[in-house]
């Protein structure tokens, strides 16, 4: 057994709040993820891509330790994960920074209390801002910042403490797509570099193809594990542009059909985005087009 | 590059109007100097010097008004009630020449600084750990509402029973009326801090207590500097008041003497004063507050 991540027969279900001036739409909890099995190698790169409200992110909360299952496990080395832990890191959309801190003390704030001293902090802090190619930028504010520049803070913040793992939630999403491959590409090469598991959610086909291993593909509300593909694009330090290859165009169509299914489901059902508070703001009664569409496009 | 350089003949074709926009529309030095003869440095500064002018326009005109109107347009008998500007300040350098003006504004100083003072210690360790505590928001929030919503002036007569006419009665109605900006906004600052950031913290491994003091105070501080701000405005407010009705000395008890020993100027003089002491301290507390919430400027912006 040398999973590092284990899923075993993990259901999460939420009381679904309606968002303000909205009716009830139904008072029985709603079940976002139902008998969910994952494994997740030792270094490996996992990408999981799955329609609107298939649980993706209260997947990776679950994985963070910020919530618990309400039942099944979840196994991290084995142990089952109670909380959040400096062997995992999560890495988020909005990035997250605390924007009264430097991108420096915003990389170590995870290593204060950790018997380092202010010095030895900003020295971590420091390596891992080179690492991610922002050395220079120690003193500045995240919102002296560009979009990308506070992603890779946030990624140095999730590696300053030498996690095991990194969990990343559509972390490129909100940036443009030069920046976007700029930062895969990147991505890739610290994972290279560092050896660490990751686990990335995405719903953007290509990007999943792009930097994932394994595709973990999810189908549609309640969350289940309909089908991993596994990637193989060859070796790709000689190739140009690895997204032309006809290999990638395989892969790619791969997923886009598994995931097809699932979308127009999830469309048909009205499933929206289920906050982790328990809100479901774009619910419907009546469903409606939904954005799922433009990742299935 | 080309889109940079091609627009800049056109512009250069058409310089009549835009010097004086330059202060509206931002400009980059560099394209500002090709389209004008005058060097950029005194270009702007006669732009700034024109802008300070229009904005301080109202206040002279109100000025002019003030000095001119009294003289020629008033009657005799509303010019003793209304004197013209002159005469207020020759009665102000008067009263600081004798002293008095200083003794009056530092009283008034020590009561709104040591209410102030009672009210930010007071109403932040108490919004803080009312916010913090769910239950206590919801069992305490229909009592402060209450309070909140009680004109402090209207308790002065209680005050004044309950603790003399002097020095406490005031600094206490200072402490009561400057205390609920500062607890209102402590709360709705700890209450509101963005989610995501306390996600992000916990996700980190931050417990409750480094949670509060490194993620829910900091994000909290520019709202409590904002209560701390209208706070100072109504200490000095009410302290005013409160020094009108009952006290030996104070700017309130200086416009009411003088009005009362018919010293018209002087009682414009306080007046004055007081405006200005407000203006000050509302100065001051911007600054300290634009101090404190400087990495909130982009989302201000």
């Amino acid at each position: 057994m040398n999973a590092k991540i284990s899923l075993r027969h993990v259901r999460q279900e939420f009381a679904v709040r309606p968002a303000k001036g909205r009716q009830s739409i139904d008072s029985s909890p709603l079940v976002v993820l139902d008998d969910f099995n994952l494994d997740v190698r030792q270094g490996e790169f996992l990408t999981i891509v799955g329609p609107s409200g298939s649980g993706k992110t209260t997947l990776l909360d679950l994985l963070a330790g910020l919530t618990r299952p309400a039942s099944g496990q979840v196994l991290v080395d084995g142990r089952e994960v109670t909380g959040p832990g400096h062997d995992r890191a999560v890495v988020f959309q909005q990035y997250a920074l605390f924007p009264w801190r430097t991108a420096s003390t915003n990389v170590s704030i995870g290593l204060e209390g950790s018997g380092l001293n202010r010095r030895q902090r900003a020295d971590k802090a420091r390596e891992y801002l080179g690492l991610v190619g922002l050395s220079g930028f120690a003193d500045r504010y995240p919102h002296e910042l560009s979009g990308g520049m506070k992603q890779r803070v946030a990624i140095a913040r999730s590696l300053a403490y030498e996690p095991d793992i990194l969990l990343m939630d559509e972390p490129f999403a909100a940036l443009d797509a030069q920046t976007r491959e700029q930062l895969q590409d990147e991505l890739r090469r610290i994972w290279t570099e560092t050896g660490k598991t990751i686990v990335f959610i995405t719903h953007g086909i290509d990007e999943a193809v792009y930097l994932g291993q394994r595709v973990a593909v999810l189908s549609s509300r309640p969350g289940r594990l309909k089908a991993i593909v596994d990637v193989d694009l060859g070796e790709r330090d000689n190739v140009e542009d690895i997204r032309s290859t006809a290999q990638f165009a395989d892969h790619r169509h791969k997923v886009w059909t598994l995931l097809r299914d699932e979308v127009q489901a999830a469309q048909a059902a009205g499933h929206r985005k289920v906050l982790p508070d328990g809100t479901a703001p774009d619910e419907a009664p009546a469903p409606q087009p939904t954005t799922a569409q433009r990742s299935a496009a | 590059m080309s889109t940079l350089t091609t627009p800049r003949p056109d512009q250069a074709a058409t310089p009549g109007p835009a010097p004086l926009s330059g202060q509206d529309s931002p400009v980059s030095p560099t394209a500002a100097s090709t389209r004008s003869t005058a060097p950029p440095a005194l270009r702007r500064t006669v732009a700034t010097a024109g802008s300070w002018l229009w904005k301080s326009a109202a206040i002279i005109l109100f000025l002019a008004l003030w000095e001119i109107g009294p003289t020629y347009l008033a009657s005799a008998s509303t010019r003793v009630f209304l004197p013209p500007l002159h005469e207020v300040l020759t009665a102000g350098a008067d009263l600081i020449a004798s002293g008095q003006l200083q003794t009056h504004i530092a009283a008034s100083l020590t009561r709104s600084g040591a209410g102030f003072s009672i009210a930010v210690v007071l109403g932040i360790s108490l919004g803080l750990v009312i916010a913090w505590y769910r239950p206590l928001h919801s069992f305490l929030n229909p009592l402060l509402e209450l309070f909140r919503n009680t004109a402090a002036l209207a308790l002065l007569p209680v005050f004044t029973l309950l603790l003399g006419i002097g020095e406490e009665s005031k600094i206490t109605i200072v402490a009561f009326a400057a205390f609920f900006p500062v607890l209102l906004n402590t709360i709705a600052g700890v209450r509101t801090v963005d989610p995501l950031l306390v996600r992000a913290a916990r996700s980190l491994g931050l417990g409750s207590l480094s949670l509060f003091w490194k993620v829910i105070l900091p994000s909290a501080v520019p709202t409590i500097f904002t209560g701390i701000r209208m706070a100072g405005t109504s200490a000095i407010l009410v302290l005013i008041a409160a020094e009108m009705v009952g006290a030996k000395a104070g700017l309130g008890y200086l416009i009411t003497n003088a009005q009362s020993s018919f010293l018209i100027p002087q009682m414009y003089a306080g007046i004055l004063t007081v405006s200005l002491l407000g203006l000050l301290v509302n100065i001051l507390l911007v600054a300290a507050e634009k101090h404190f919430s400087r990495w909130r400027t982009s989302i201000n912006a």
